[in-house]
C-alpha cells in the first residue's frame, strides 16, 4: 500500500506540470501588458515601464520564462508578485490558514448536515421528513452562494447581529462563511447519503443484522451507512475542490483573507507568479487530497486492495 | 423499522445540529467596544508610498507619513515638515528649509539626508517605484546644504514639483527602516505622522496607533499634539453591499466608496451621516479618439459634445455622487465662466452638426454617409456585473443623435491594450491628479501609446501649451496657461467630461471631526469616536 501511495504521489508531478503550462500559456495569451496594468492608475514615462519589464524579465522570451518559473518552484521559490512585490511563498502562506480553516469548517457543515439529513430522509422515505430534507437539498443545490451569502449577512449580522460580516481570524468569523460555503456540498451529499442508503438498507446482510436482533442504531450506523459511505467518499474528494473553487465567491462576499481572493486578483492585474504559484500549490492539494480519498476507500470496503489488481 | 427510526431520529437530528451549534456558540458573545473601524472597498498592494501604483494606499497613510508641503483643500500649499521653500529663478530646482523638531516613529531624525535618501530612493533604476517615479521627471538631485537645508534639482524648469512634493506619492520615509526592514517596507511603512503602522494582515485589515510622541500642531488643525484617538483598523471589503452592511450593523463606524444605489438608504438612516470631497484631477470623462474615422472630423466630435446630455448621468447612475463635468479637468482644479458655457445639451445642435458633417439620417433612425452607418466603438471595462451603466447610457443618448454606440466590454488588460493602441473610438476613465499637468499626460503626443493619451491626440500647438504649463511657476500665468488649455480640448472636442466624481464616505453619526486634504483623502488626527 505505502509503495501504492508513493506511486502516486510521484505520478502528480507530470500532471503539476501540464498545469504550469498551461497556466502559463494562458496567461500570455490574455492581451495586456502587467506591467502597464500595474502602473495604471498613475502617469508613467515609456522608460519606467520598460525598465520594470526589465526588472521583472518580463522583456525575455517566453521559453526563458517559464523555464526560470520551473527551475525556482522545484527550489521552493515562487518568485515575487509583480504588484504586491512580496515573495508569492509568504503571500500564499499568509493566505493558506483562512482558506484550510473555511474549506474544513465548510466540509465539517457539510457531512454535519448531508449525511444526517440524508440518512433521515433513507430512514422515512416518502414520508413528510423524506420531502422535507430533500427539498432543503434542492434549495441548497440550486442556491448561488453569493446569494447566500449576503442574504446570511442580512439576517445575522445585520438584524440579529450575532456575527460579523467580514473578516478572518476566530471562529466568530468562521460561522456564516461556513454555512455559506458548505450548504451546497451539504445538499448533494444529503442526496447521495439518502439514495446510497437507501439501496444498503435493501440488502440481504442489511435484514440479517436486524433478524439477529441487533438495536437499530447498530444496523443502521455499524453495518447500513458504513457500506452506504463508498459514493460519499468518492463525492467528499471531488466536492473538496469545488469548495476551493467556492472560496473564490465567499472570500470575497464576506471579505475573508484567502487564496480564492488571492487568486481572482492576481488574474484581474495580470500578476503571472501570483497566480502561477497559487495555482500549482492548489493544483497540488488537490491532487494530494484525491489521494487521501482513495486511501479511504480502502479504510471503508476492506475488499478494495489499493495496489492490487 | 418504526422503532429503529423512533430511536435513530433523535440521534440523527443531534448530530444535524452539532456543527451549527458548536459554531453558533462563541458568537453568541457580546461585541466588545472596539476602536474606530473603516472600511475600504479594496486592499492596497503596498503601504510603501513610493513603490504603491494604487491610491488606495494613500487613504491610509495620509495619517502615516508626512509631506515637506501641504495642500489644503483650497488649493494652498503650506509649511509641513518643511518650515519654508524657495523656488529658483530659473525654475529648475527648489530650496526647503526644514522642521529641525521632527522624528521618525523609528526614533531616527528627520533631515535634509532624509528628504535626498527619499528622492534618490524614487529613481534609483533598481527601485520598482509606482506613481512616484513620473512625478519626479527630470530629478537631477538632491543637494544637502546644512543638515536641515535640502535643494531638489530638475533638468529643466519643472513647475508642478511644488504640487507634487504635497501629494502622498512623494512622502518621506525613515531611510533607516528602509534599509533594515527588507519586505516589511510594503506592510509598515514608518514615517512621521500622528499615526503608526501596528499591525497588517493581508485581505484583511491594517490596524494603526496613534503616534504619543507628536507634539507638532498639523497643518490642517489647530491642535498641536497626538491623534485623539487610540487606535484604527482599515478593513478591506471589497464586496459593497457587504461593505454597506458593515456600517449598519455596526461592524464599521464608516465606509468609503458607498455605491450611489444605497445613498438614498443611507442618508434615511438617522444613525450615519454621509460626508463627500470632491476628487481632484480628471473628472469622469471621455476621451475620443481623434484618430479613428469618422471621429477624426471634429464636427462628430462637437456633436457627440452637444448629444450627451450629462444631467441624465447625474439622475442616474452617479446620482448623489457627482456633480457636472466642466472641462478636461474638475471643477476644484480649474473654474471659469468659459468652461461652465461650453457644450450644453443641444440635440438640435448635434443633428444639424451631423448633417454638416454629410451624415444623413438612415431608414433605421442611425445617420449613414456614403452607405456607411454611423458607428462607433466605447471601450468599456467588463467587472462581471455587466455592461457598464456609463456606457449604456452613453448608447441610449447618442442614438438619439443617430449614431450607433457599439459597448465592447472587456477585462481590464485587454482593455488598456486597446487604449495603448487606439483601436476604439475611445474609453470612459478618471485620473486622480492633484496638479493640472495632469493634463500632460492626457493629451501630449509622447503620450499616445502609454498613460494616458488615449485620445490619441498629436497636437503641436498643445504640447507647446502643455510643456509651458511645467516651466511657468507663477500661479495666475499658469492658470492662464491650463485655462487655454481646457478651452482648446473642448474646442477641439478631445473628451466629453461627463461627471466630476465625489469621493463619498458613510459614517455612524457618533464619529466626528474627520477632515479632506486636497487629494479627498481622510484625515484622521482630529477624529473622535463616540460610543
Amino acid at each position: 500500500m505505502l509503495t501504492w501511495i508513493l506511486r502516486r504521489i510521484l505520478a502528480v508531478v507530470p500532471v503539476l506540470f501540464g498545469v504550469t503550462l498551461a497556466v502559463f500559456s494562458m496567461l500570455f495569451l490574455v492581451p495586456g501588458d502587467p506591467v502597464k496594468m500595474m502602473l495604471a492608475e498613475f502617469v508613467t514615462n515609456p522608460d519606467q515601464v520598460a525598465q520594470m519589464r526589465a526588472q521583472l524579465h518580463l522583456d525575455e522570451p517566453l521559453a526563458k520564462q517559464y523555464g526560470r518559473f520551473v527551475a525556482n518552484a522545484v527550489r521552493g521559490d515562487l518568485g515575487t508578485s509583480i504588484r504586491s512585490r512580496r515573495p508569492v511563498t509568504i503571500e500564499i502562506g499568509e493566505n493558506l490558514a483562512s482558506t484550510a480553516q473555511l474549506a474544513l469548517a465548510a466540509m465539517l457543515v457539510a457531512i454535519g448536515l448531508g449525511i444526517p439529513l440524508g440518512l433521515l430522509a433513507a430512514l422515512s422515505r416518502n414520508s413528510w421528513l423524506d420531502v422535507a430534507s430533500m427539498g432543503g437539498a434542492l434549495l441548497g443545490v440550486s442556491m448561488p452562494s453569493f446569494w447566500l451569502g449576503l442574504l446570511l449577512i442580512f439576517a445575522f449580522s445585520l438584524h440579529l447581529a450575532w456575527f460579523p460580516a467580514t473578516g478572518g481570524g476566530d471562529l466568530q468569523h468562521l460561522v456564516l462563511p461556513a454555512i455559506t460555503l458548505g450548504m451546497i456540498a451539504a445538499a448533494i451529499i444529503a442526496r447521495l447519503t439518502r439514495s446510497s442508503m437507501l439501496e444498503v438498507l435493501g440488502q440481504d446482510y442489511v435484514r440479517t443484522a436486524r433478524a439477529k436482533g441487533l438495536g437499530g442504531f447498530a444496523v443502521v450506523v455499524r453495518h447500513a451507512l458504513k457500506n452506504a459511505l463508498i459514493p460519499i467518499i468518492t463525492i467528499f474528494g471531488l466536492q473538496f475542490g469545488n469548495l476551493l473553487a467556492g472560496a473564490v465567491i465567499v472570500e470575497t462576499v464576506f471579505s475573508r483573507p484567502g487564496l480564492g481572493r488571492l487568486i481572482v486578483g492576481g488574474i484581474l492585474n495580470k500578476d503571472f507568479p501570483l497566480v502561477q504559484g497559487v495555482v500549482l500549490f492548489v493544483a497540488t492539494v488537490y491532487v494530494l487530497i484525491n489521494v487521501l480519498v482513495d486511501v479511504a476507500y480502502a479504510y471503508a470496503d476492506p475488499r478494495i486492495r489499493l495496489g492490487r489488481p | 423499522m418504526r422503532s429503529l427510526r423512533s430511536r435513530v431520529l433523535p440521534v440523527v437530528l443531534a448530530l444535524a445540529m452539532l456543527p451549527l451549534l458548536g459554531l453558533a456558540l462563541p458568537g453568541a458573545e457580546a461585541q466588545a467596544p472596539g476602536p474606530l473601524v473603516l472600511g475600504l472597498d479594496q486592499e492596497p498592494p503596498t503601504l510603501d508610498p513610493h513603490a504603491s501604483p494604487s491610491a488606495v494606499t494613500y487613504q491610509i497613510i495620509a495619517s502615516v507619513t508626512e509631506n515637506l508641503i501641504y495642500k489644503a483643500p483650497d488649493g494652498r500649499l503650506v509649511p509641513w515638515l518643511a518650515e519654508s521653500w524657495t523656488a529658483a529663478k530659473d525654475g529648475r530646482s527648489v530650496t526647503f528649509k526644514l522642521r529641525r523638531d521632527v522624528k521618525f516613529h523609528d526614533g531616527t531624525p528627520f533631515n535634509a539626508d532624509a528628504v535626498k535618501f527619499n528622492f534618490d530612493r524614487i529613481v534609483d533604476p533598481k527601485f520598482k517605484a509606482g506613481g512616484s517615479r513620473a512625478q519626479l521627471a527630470g530629478y537631477v538631485g538632491s543637494k544637502v546644504l546644512d543638515e536641515f537645508s535640502v535643494q531638489v534639482s530638475f533638468e529643466t524648469p519643472y513647475a508642478p514639483f511644488l504640487t507634487y512634493a504635497a501629494a502622498g506619492t512623494l512622502s518621506i520615509v525613515s531611510p533607516k527602516a528602509v534599509k533594515e526592514s527588507g519586505d516589511q517596507v510594503h506592510t509598515r511603512p514608518i514615517g512621521t505622522g500622528q499615526f503608526m503602522i501596528k499591525e497588517y494582515v493581508a485581505k484583511d485589515h491594517a490596524t494603526m496607533v496613534r503616534n504619543p510622541a507628536y507634539t507638532r500642531k498639523v497643518p490642517w488643525s489647530d491642535r498641536s499634539g497626538p491623534a485623539q484617538i487610540e487606535t484604527v483598523v482599515w478593513k478591506f471589503i471589497p464586496e459593497a453591499g457587504t461593505r454597506v452592511t458593515t456600517l449598519e450593523s455596526g461592524e464599521t463606524h464608516g465606509v468609503y466608496a458607498v455605491p450611489a444605489q444605497s445613498l438614498p438608504r443611507l442618508e434615511k438612516n438617522t444613525a450615519i451621516r454621509i460626508e463627500k470631497a470632491p476628487w481632484p484631477g480628471v473628472p469622469r470623462i471621455w476621451l475620443l479618439n481623434v484618430s479613428k474615422p469618422p471621429m477624426d472630423d471634429v464636427k462628430v466630435r462637437r456633436a457627440i459634445n452637444y448629444a450627451i446630455d450629462k444631467e441624465a448621468f447625474l439622475a442616474t447612475v452617479y446620482k448623489g455622487t457627482g456633480l457636472k463635468a466642466i472641462s478636461p479637468l474638475t471643477a476644484v482644479m480649474l473654474d471659469d465662466p468659459s468652461l461652465k458655457a461650453a457644450y450644453p445639451f443641444d440635440l438640435a445642435k448635434a443633428k444639424a452638426l451631423l448633417g454638416e458633417a454629410g451624415w444623413q439620417p438612415g431608414a433605421d433612425g442611425i445617420r449613414t454617409k456614403g452607405g456607411q452607418r454611423l458607428e462607433i466603438v466605447l471601450n468599456a471595462i467588463e467587472y462581471g456585473g455587466g455592461t457598464d451603466p456609463t456606457a449604456q447610457l452613453i448608447q441610449s443618448l447618442l442614438n438619439e443623435a443617430g449614431i450607433e454606440v457599439k459597448i465592447k466590454a472587456q477585462a481590464r488588460p485587454p482593455w488598456y491594450e486597446d487604449n495603448y493602441r487606439c483601436a476604439t473610438h475611445g474609453p470612459v476613465m478618471f485620473l486622480r491628479s492633484t496638479d493640472p499637468d495632469g493634463l500632460f499626460a492626457l493629451f501630449h503626443t509622447t503620450l499616445v501609446g502609454g498613460n494616458f493619451n488615449w485620445s490619441c491626440v498629436k497636437n503641436a500647438k498643445l504640447d507647446g501649451m502643455l510643456e509651458q504649463g511645467r516651466r511657468e511657476s507663477d500661479p495666475a500665468k499658469r492658470r492662464a496657461i491650463y485655462l487655454s488649455i481646457a478651452q482648446l480640448a473642448l474646442d477641439e472636442a478631445l473628451t466629453v467630461p461627463l461627471v466630476d466624481e465625489l469621493s463619498v464616505w458613510a459614517f455612524r453619526t457618533g464619529v466626528q471631526g474627520i477632515k479632506y486634504n486636497f487629494n479627498a483623502y481622510p484625515i484622521l488626527g482630529d477624529a473622535t469616536l463616540r460610543k
